[in-house]
């Protein structure tokens, strides 16, 4: 039965199987196991024949998405859900029992608050670290990161962001909440993996499209002042299908030989700014967008830190050149080592991608 | 240079050390929250030297004059009462404390220590509603006869109503007033600066919104309607809706010869002439004056704005800087005691009636089964 799924699902996954560092019977955990990324984290590990999982979720998750859950344990398979706040430790001491595996996929989205972003990412991260290392059992710690640690500021135009590149310093001056909260998280799993001695990897994706997920990437623009401020221009979007971006995250848990590494996951063919907003216009809804150029919008990026300091925050340091230098300064994208040190590939070509993830936002009636 | 404390580094936290940060004459000596994370996180983003996660060490070692206290309510009255006793000033966050003894005893402490205290009414501070206080205090309105105040809270935001509705242990539901109690006091507060008697009447009907109860939740009262009256004669409505559109946080008072209307989140305030034109001229001039009136308010913000002084918790610096004057020269505290305490009287006499009208309902439920 197994060897089926393997081979009808996700026979380039199966190839992998040799060189795990878990055996399919052994219990593996899923933080936000409902979310966007987590489901299909789940679906990649029953494809690989994973047979004893535990997915935790909030207790406000969507109860259609945790009953789908709970249909996946069939006959020797089992798909554990448990419902629990990551903020309490007892609940992370229950979770993590026995694991050998933990994908950690639970984070605060979005909100412009910094503490909220800390209490729902890093207080989480370092309760789910302590409980594992007491419990002791475990083999290794999946942390899911983001693209958005990255300063990108010193290297010149049109250079590739790889995973040495440096983390942003001063993560509060991004004015995103979201970008500090991945940088405490990600810090705290370094060194907690070191004083600890959990082994863990980090996994930075791109801008996570598919189904389910509605917005544009602001990379592309912003439609903050009513209308949509195209900013991207000729730039390469680093885009990752969620079902790849899953089977990524999957197999860096599970490929032998990998502790301690870090790796973005973008897809192989990046389709720039301006041809992805072209193409959600023909195939979602049209709305009129305005194109700033770099040269400007970086001025204007400038301008709003200058004024937002001046005048003591008034305006909130929305927009700044650290944000710029992330956001849309032109920057190529690498894959390399998630091919080489892990083994994968993109299954779903940027077309199809695409395709899916234009219909899901026709269906959910979405606005950029 | 008086030294400032926070004790609770959670979200609201971050708008008192933004706005004490534009304070002259103190400096944020030390964060202290029971999660050494959320403590460290502040220190990191403001540069606050110190951090703790036990308040007596914080007491003790940074030796604060002031504390802000920003944690959630239920601890508002023992952080309060410690402080006072170790001889700190406290600013605390809305609401003031769970029940009236409770603040009467944190005030009678502050007086018996001689120490300030002050709550974080700061909606009251706003440019707006300063503007407001002064024309009042003109005699403008003559005599009191009526308020109304709206208070609307947008259950759309995905972030504070996803925590709250989907955790049956969030903090909000432990208060006896649960998300009202987190929220009114700020309309509250707006009339109980207007009250002349100490033991007003009221009347409250609270319930859950349609909105809530589709999503399964009849825990928790999402709509209130509260009617107050005073010997005098005065009376004021005060609306708190979930649902209502706009969500808006109006105000309006009317006085035997005028009244006024006052938009915080416009930061607008009208005059409403108690006198009438003759016949159609009623029709013409007053809505040009009121056009007149907007107009004016937009050149005063755009004004308030080139000063670098229209931030969303200008409110705030101003209390806070009141608050520290009355520690440092002397002044009369910001809001005086009795408000405070009329405040919390009234949030106690609503959430009263409101557990007696669900104990009732119950039993109605109970004996139509039966």
């Amino acid at each position: 039965m197994v060897e089926k799924v393997l081979q009808s699902s996700a026979p380039s996954l199966a190839d992998n199987c040799d060189a795990f560092i878990a055996d399919f019977d052994d219990p593996i955990l899923i933080t936000g196991a409902t979310g966007f990324i987590g489901k299909r984290v789940v679906e990649c590990l029953l494809a690989l024949g994973f047979r004893n999982l535990r997915c935790f979720a909030r207790p406000s998750s969507r109860a259609d998405r945790v009953d789908e859950l709970r249909l996946r344990s069939c006959s020797g398979c089992n798909v554990e859900v448990m419902e629990g706040n990551l903020l309490n430790r007892e609940n992370c001491e229950a979770a993590v029992k026995g694991i050998k595996v933990i994908y950690h996929l639970a984070a605060g989205t979005g909100g412009k608050s910094f503490a909220d972003a800390v209490m729902n990412s890093v207080v989480p991260t370092r309760n789910l670290l302590e409980a594992a290392a007491k419990e002791g059992a475990l083999c290794r710690f999946v942390n899911i990161s983001s693209f958005t640690v990255y300063t990108n500021r010193d290297k010149p135009g049109g250079h590739v962001l790889d995973e040495s590149c440096p983390i942003e310093q001063q993560a509060a001056r991004r004015g995103d909440a979201y970008c500090y909260g991945k940088v405490k998280q990600d810090e705290l799993v370094t060194s907690y993996g070191r004083q600890l001695g959990i082994p863990f990897v980090i996994v930075r994706p791109g801008y996570v499209y598919g189904p389910g997920k509605q917005a544009i990437s602001g990379r592309v623009g912003i439609d903050t002042f009513g209308f949509f401020l195209h900013l991207g221009g000729a730039n390469k979007i680093p885009l990752t299908f969620v079902d790849n971006c899953a089977e990524a995250i999957t197999l860096a848990g599970l490929k032998t030989g990998v502790e301690g590494e870090i790796f973005n996951v973008v897809d192989d063919e990046l389709p720039s700014s301006r041809q992805f907003l072209s193409l959600y216009k023909k195939n979602v809804r049209s709305f009129r967008s305005l194109y700033i150029p770099h040269f400007l919008s970086y001025g204007l990026c400038w301008l709003w830190e200058w004024y937002s300091d001046w005048s003591e925050g008034q305006l909130p340091l929305a927009f700044n050149r650290k944000r710029w230098y992330v956001d849309w300064k032109s920057t190529r994208y690498s894959n390399d080592r998630l091919k080489r040190l892990v083994g994968w590939s993109p299954k779903i070509p940027l077309d199809e991608g695409l395709k899916r993830y234009f219909e899901g936002c026709r269906k959910g009636k979405t606005h950029a | 240079m008086l030294r400032v404390g926070i004790i609770g580094c959670g979200k609201i936290a971050d708008s008192h050390v933004a706005e004490i940060r534009r304070v002259k004459g103190c400096e944020i000596v030390a964060a202290c929250d029971c999660e050494p994370l959320m403590a460290m996180q502040l220190a990191d983003r403001f540069h606050i030297p110190q951090t703790f996660v036990d308040v007596a060490d914080m007491v003790a070692q940074a030796r604060p004059d002031v504390v802000h206290i920003t944690t959630p309510p239920e601890s508002h009255f023992p952080l309060a009462k410690f402080c006072l006793e170790n001889g700190v000033h406290v600013y605390v966050e809305k609401p003031f404390t769970l029940n009236l003894p409770d603040a009467k005893t944190l005030i009678q402490l502050a007086n018996e220590r001689g120490l300030k205290l002050t709550v974080g009414h700061d909606d009251q501070f706003r440019h707006v509603a300063q503007r407001m206080r002064a024309l009042v205090g003109t005699g403008y309105l003559g005599t009191p006869v009526h308020m109304e105040a709206f208070y609307c809270y947008n259950l759309d935001d995905p972030i504070y109503a996803k925590s709250l509705l989907g955790d049956s242990h969030h903090w909000v539901r432990r208060m006896p007033g649960k998300l009202l109690h987190n929220i009114i006091s700020h309309g509250i507060a707006r009339i109980a600066e207007f009250l002349h008697s100490d033991e007003p009447q009221v009347i409250a009907h609270g319930f859950s919104s349609p909105f809530l109860k589709s999503i399964g939740e009849t825990d928790i009262e999402d709509e209130l309607r509260v009617i107050i009256s005073e010997g005098s004669g005065a009376t004021a409505y005060f609306t708190f809706s979930s649902q209502m559109r706009p969500s808006m946080r109006e105000f309006r008072i009317y006085g035997d010869k005028n009244g006024l209307f006052m938009d915080p989140d416009h930061e607008t305030l009208i005059k409403l002439p108690g006198s009438r034109y003759k016949s159609y001229v009623e029709t013409f001039l007053p809505p040009l004056n009121f056009a007149y009136q907007h107009l004016a308010n937009v050149a005063m913000n755009a004004r308030t704005f080139l000063r670098r002084d229209l931030h969303m918790k200008a409110g705030m610096k101003f209390l806070t800087e009141s608050f520290y004057r009355s520690i440092s020269e002397g002044t009369p505290v910001p809001i005086p005691y009795r408000e405070i305490l009329l405040t919390t009287q009234l949030m106690d006499s609503i959430f009263d009636q409101l557990a007696k009208n669900r104990q009732l309902s119950r039993e109605y439920h109970n004996v139509s089964i039966g």
